[in-house]
């Protein structure tokens, strides 16, 4: 079935070009994102069940972007009635008159970006994408059902078992972007299950955590028994797990750790918000080697359907596709609107907000390295002595310095071409970007994308992002 | 939709009982790249989050499912979402506990809530910031608002407060002089408003460790060294004390520490942990919990010893605890040493982290080191790069920290903290 559009949004269109027709008397440029996305989230173990109709990204609201003589402002707000558009557009002028206001009054050296007007070309579009079914019409009691058989059978699992957790959200996108010529309309839906499982042995406490991600409805958690086999298997790995000998390693990463290299390396390496502020490396070395030749990484929402797979972004532009690293040359990165009109480039469909109450900034959507020519088995075969890497817990992007911190779950040993079954944990992986790259000796032929969780900016502006790619082997610092 | 509205549908729902939250946020914005404004942004946010319970017939089991009312839903549709979350609630079996009742609650100064005069005062601060022909800032972003909260419940709680919440996000440049080489160091001070001397120091702080970073050779490969905290990765450490004192933490079997019994052999300093009301300038001083319990002064740990669980009723009251609250500000003592104690022979300093982290469950820490300076017993040079792990279930035998505090936020924490044993990878 199609995901339906809001109608609440529909309802409202008449209303939000009524307030850009009184705005854009005074401003040169004016947009309204406007959302209304409808979920749920519920989660079951043993100790504790909770039901919520919220998720990240749920959220109803418009912001309005305006600009003028260069200078871009934004105003944020969840009450608006179409028939009183003048009092609305009344606010958003005093209170951002008010804010110019304030920085004179604050005197000092401030000055004012000037960046060119938007383009608004004309253009419509209604993308309904497919799902199997909606999240606002999902059986809370079939899935709440479901989520419980999952966490008892993980409490099954016998002595030591201290918790078996199961979780469920998903998410119906309704976006509507709107300019004096632009009308643009999308609905999807996502959906993100998990399985925890905590359990002890000998006075060691170990958690671990399996998930699935999709572009589609809750059809996603009829049956996740394989995430609970997973995450059984990795919870009795991590209580056998030793500490590594800190190092430097031959490691083959499996999918969802490529994944996290591709994120905190190339991702938010090349986002190019950040090179509007000289703030990332990646804007000397377009053109130039970053990786092996084995290395080519794509990033956009058409690369992939998984969680962040929209059709337009949130200031309206449409999803790409972007070859940001072609056999280990840095083509080019990814941007927002704003920033490629200062840095003279097309945007590429990256502009993303928190919600509609934060302002945009260049983020990812599918962060994937490309496939290659080995198969698993061989790589292992090729190691004398190092760890194959699997399961992610945390990583820190560094796109001034290109250090990279990636936290792994576990790490298998390999000596002489085989598995030992000796498991190491929790895995520090550090390194130089370029080093971590230009070490990749061999690439697995399949592929995989991993949607579950999210990206902050630093240490803020939550939104969805997959990322992922095949097996990769390289050299890397494990501590 | 209107506050009144949407407590008369509560009331006439069937929930047990309820919780409605409604929160006005009026926000500015400014975000500025060097010496000019990049963007400025407003927003006026109204939330109302509701949350509804449903008895199971025996009284042995009490459910609740959560959800936003939009101020724009219309009351069809507002209804429609507290009946499918009373439907919802009604499958979720927690085990029963009572929700509290009306208490009155600590009266706090009054604070500066006008986003204009918040944001004129972090914008003069900003504008005083010493910067040099080599450190300078690169870019910023002010978050400021007036936050109106009011909590209503079931049981006659009633409750309002007006708060403050303040956001500054920066990121300093240093730069060799006659080179092109330049690096920076990020900064995040979430606060209830604008601290001009703490913020004028800070910066000038980074701005120091820009220029040792600069010069900053490679980190050794140390094996097992004492790595001493000094800046606000130490956050993680003593959070981590306070999240196994958490009830949830307890009762989920992520926390297996028990009243009255240590938490470890320690040899080195005993840590105790105290809720408190509020600290000055604090971010969460707020006189009331998202349950409506009155927050107050708590001891949680006293001398490595847990006294008393904190945390939400559902799981508080699992462990006996009747009266329990989510405190927001917290004091972290125990420590008897002085800076010289903590600083003899040789250890590594870390000032620096990608992003410092502590597993609350199994107490594994792990960062990458982005500047750090190593003390031989002799000289002290600046190194970056490796990384620290380990685990404070073995470091919290031998901690060692200072009698003197310094304020991050929420927490007021030993100014120096010493962990023996710390695996140091080398860059």
């Amino acid at each position: 079935m199609k995901a339906p559009f809001s109608p609440y949004l529909a309802e409202r269109v008449e209303g939000i070009r009524s307030l850009i027709a009184m705005l854009r008397q005074e401003y040169d440029y004016v947009s309204v994102l406007s959302t209304d996305s409808v979920g749920f989230a519920v989660r079951i173990s043993r100790r504790a069940k909770s039901v919520s109709r919220e998720t990240m990204t749920t959220e109803r609201g418009h912001v309005v972007r305006v600009c003028k003589d260069g200078l871009y402002s934004e105003a944020a707000f969840n009450r608006f009635d179409p028939d009183r558009a003048e009092e609305t557009a009344a606010w958003i002028r005093e209170t951002l008159n008010a804010q110019l206001a304030v920085l004179r009054a604050a005197g000092g050296k401030l000055s004012v970006c000037r960046t060119p007007v938007l383009p608004d070309e004309p253009e419509t579009l209604l993308a309904e994408m497919e799902t199997g079914r909606l999240p606002e019409n999902e059986d809370m009691q079939a899935l709440i059902g479901r989520l419980s058989a999952i966490s008892d059978a993980g409490m099954a699992r016998g002595e030591g078992t201290l918790d078996c957790g199961a979780a469920a959200q998903c998410t119906h996108i309704s976006k509507m972007f709107q300019t004096e010529h632009r009308d643009l309309r999308q609905s999807y839906v996502y959906a993100e299950g998990s399985v925890s499982v905590t359990a002890t042995r000998d006075g060691k406490t170990e958690v671990s955590h399996e998930s699935v991600s999709g572009r589609c409805g809750p059809e996603l958690f009829d049956d996740l028994t394989p995430v609970l086999q997973r995450a059984l298997k990795s919870v009795d790995e991590l209580l056998d797990a030793r500490r590594v000998e800190p190092g430097e390693y031959d490691i083959i990463t499996m999918p969802d750790v490529t994944g996290l290299i591709a994120h905190e390396a190339f991702g938010h390496g090349v986002e190019m918000d950040m090179f509007v502020k000289n703030r990332a490396l990646g804007a000397a070395y377009i053109g130039k080697r970053v990786g092996s030749d084995l290395v080519t990484m794509h990033e956009g929402a058409l690369c992939a359907v998984d969680v962040t797979s929209y059709a337009f972004d949130d200031e309206g532009t449409p999803a790409g596709d972007v070859t940001e690293i072609d056999h280990g040359i840095l083509r080019t990165g990814i941007c927002d609107a704003l920033s490629a009109l200062r840095l003279g480039v097309a945007p590429t469909g990256n502009g993303k907000r928190q919600n509609y109450a934060h302002k945009v900034y260049t983020r990812m959507t599918n962060t994937l390295f490309d496939s290659g020519e080995s198969t698993l088995e061989e790589m292992i075969a090729s190691v004398q002595h190092g760890y194959l890497l699997s399961g992610i817990a945390s990583g820190m992007e560094d796109p001034k310095h290109w250090g990279i911190q990636c936290i792994v779950e576990k790490g298998y040993e390999i000596r002489d071409g085989r598995l030992t079954g000796v498991v190491i944990a929790p895995v520090v992986m550090t390194g130089y970007v370029p080093d971590l790259l230009g070490s990749v000796s061999m690439v697995s032929r399949d592929r995989e994308v991993f949607g579950a969780g999210g990206c902050g900016k630093g240490y803020k502006e939550w939104v969805k992002v997959a990322d992922g790619g095949p097996c990769l082997k390289a050299r890397a610092m494990l501590g | 939709m209107k506050l009144e509205q949407l407590t008369a549908l509560l009331r006439a729902s069937g929930a047990d009982d309820w919780e409605l939250t409604r929160t006005l946020e009026d926000g500015w914005e400014f975000y500025g790249i060097r010496h000019a404004l990049d963007q400025h942004r407003a927003k006026r946010v109204e939330t109302c989050r509701v949350k509804v319970f449903r008895k199971s017939a025996d009284g042995q089991y009490l459910g609740s499912a959560s959800g936003e009312v939009p101020p724009t839903a219309s009351e069809a549709e507002a209804k429609k979402l507290l009946e499918d979350l009373l439907l919802a609630a009604s499958f979720v079996r927690n085990p029963a506990y009572s929700l509290g009742g009306p208490r009155a609650v600590p009266a706090f100064p009054p604070q500066e809530t006008d986003p204009a005069q918040m944001a004129r005062s972090f914008l003069e601060t900003l504008d005083a910031v010493a910067e040099t022909a080599t450190e300078d800032i690169n870019s910023w972003e002010l978050f400021v608002s007036r936050q109106e909260v009011r909590l209503l419940t079931s049981r006659g709680i009633d409750l309002s407060a007006v708060v403050p919440a303040a956001m500054l996000e920066a990121v300093v440049n240093a730069r060799e002089p006659g080179t092109d080489r330049e690096i920076e160091l990020y900064r995040m001070w979430r606060s209830g408003g604008c601290d001009r001397e703490g913020l004028l120091q800070a910066f000038a702080e980074a701005m120091r460790f820009g220029r040792d970073k600069l010069r900053a050779g490679k980190t050794p490969a140390l094996g097992r060294a004492d790595v001493v905290f000094s800046t606000d990765a130490a956050r993680e450490l003593y959070g981590w004390f306070i999240h196994r004192m958490n009830a949830a933490a307890r009762v989920r079997g992520w926390s297996d520490w028990e009243i009255g019994q240590p938490v470890a052999e320690m040899a080195g300093d005993r840590i105790s942990v105290r809720a408190v009301p509020s600290l000055p300038n604090s971010p969460r001083n707020m006189p009331f919990d998202e349950e409506g319990s009155p927050v107050r002064e708590m001891e949680v740990l006293r001398a490595g010893v847990p006294v008393c669980f904190h945390g939400a009723r559902m799981f508080a009251q699992q462990l006996g605890l009747e009266d329990s609250f989510i405190p927001g500000n917290w004091s972290v003592t125990g420590g008897t040493a002085g800076e010289e104690t903590l600083r003899a022979g040789s250890y590594l300093e870390v000032a620096e982290f990608s992003d410092f982290q502590v597993k609350p469950m199994t107490g594994d820490i792990a960062g990458e080191i982005r500047l750090a300076y190593w003390h031989d017993g002799e000289k002290t040079v600046p190194v970056s790069g490796g990384s620290v792990s380990g685990s404070m279930n073995d470091f919290v035998k031998t901690l060692r920290a200072s009698r003197a505090q310094r304020q991050f936020g929420e927490l007021l924490i030993p100014a120096m903290t010493r962990l023996q044993g710390v695996t140091v990878t080398g860059a």
